[in-house]
């Protein structure tokens, strides 16, 4: 590419090779993989309720940041799917709770960054720069996503990391048209 | 390999030409490598990078599907 990264102006990725995948490296099969995905989509699902409450009397940022709820529920919907389409059977959500209610259970949203700490951070900003948080938090998820695809060896799992990488993918465009629209 | 092939023209692709690349195709149809240094890549870099700083290239080459578009950085 010519210029290299000083000419890139598009979105970034930050953190070393292995970021974000200690979360799914005790995940050996899809079925836990979508457990800890899905616990992660949760908290990110939290974390733009939180904002949405934050920024009531902004309807426009109400608004947008609720679409962002329904968003996250599509993408647990499809997670389910894909399980499903690919296994023949609902995961076992009762094992998986058990499981991973330590570590995740909607208190840690995608990109590894705790929901509470998130929450506190967006006190006292502006929308423009909970969004940007929220790009960010997206776009570390969609390169964890693509990497793991490439490394998980789980046939299953790979294919859940691709869909999950392209559905980033559509996220991270209409947020950072979102952006656009309020900066 | 013969000496000319180190005069051969590698086609090059400005970042917006690569951002367009990115969006139209999904992950799995091209390698995408960074080949700076390791803190360079934990500072920044483009989302679903692989990392192989230039000094491992020759050792990694086979991490780089050869059938499919490369991109470096």
């Amino acid at each position: 590419m010519e210029g290299g990264i000083r000419a890139w102006k598009g979105m970034v990725a930050y953190g070393p090779p292995e970021a974000g995948m200690a979360y799914f490296s005790p995940a050996a099969n899809a079925e836990e993989i979508v457990g800890l995905a899905w616990s992660l989509e949760e908290g990110s699902k939290l974390f733009y309720q939180g904002v949405a409450e934050h920024f009531n009397a902004d309807k426009e940022a109400r608004e947008m940041f609720n679409w962002l709820v329904s968003a996250e529920k599509g993408h647990e919907k499809h997670l389910l799917e894909t399980y499903e389409g690919l296994s023949g059977n609902p995961p076992d959500f009762e094992k998986l709770r058990s499981k991973f209610s330590d570590s995740l259970g909607g208190s840690v949203m995608e990109g590894g960054i705790p929901v509470k700490e998130a929450l506190e951070w967006i006190k006292g900003k502006g929308v423009s720069e909970s969004l940007e948080l929220a790009i960010a938090m997206e776009i570390n998820a969609y390169d964890l996503y693509i990497r793991m695809s490439r490394t998980i060896e789980d046939k299953q799992a790979q294919q859940i990391f691709k869909k999950l990488s392209a559905e980033e993918q559509v996220h991270l465009e209409k947020l950072a048209s979102l952006l656009d629209k309020r900066v | 390999m013969g000496v000319l092939d180190y005069f051969k023209a590698v086609p090059t692709m400005t970042a917006e030409e690569v951002r367009r690349f990115l969006t139209e195709k999904h992950p799995d149809e091209y390698n995408l490598i960074d080949v700076r240094q390791p803190r360079e890549y934990e500072r920044d870099h483009i989302p679903g990078a692989n990392l192989i700083p230039m000094s491992e290239l020759k050792d990694r080459l086979s991490e780089i599907d050869p059938e499919k578009p490369t991109i470096a950085y």
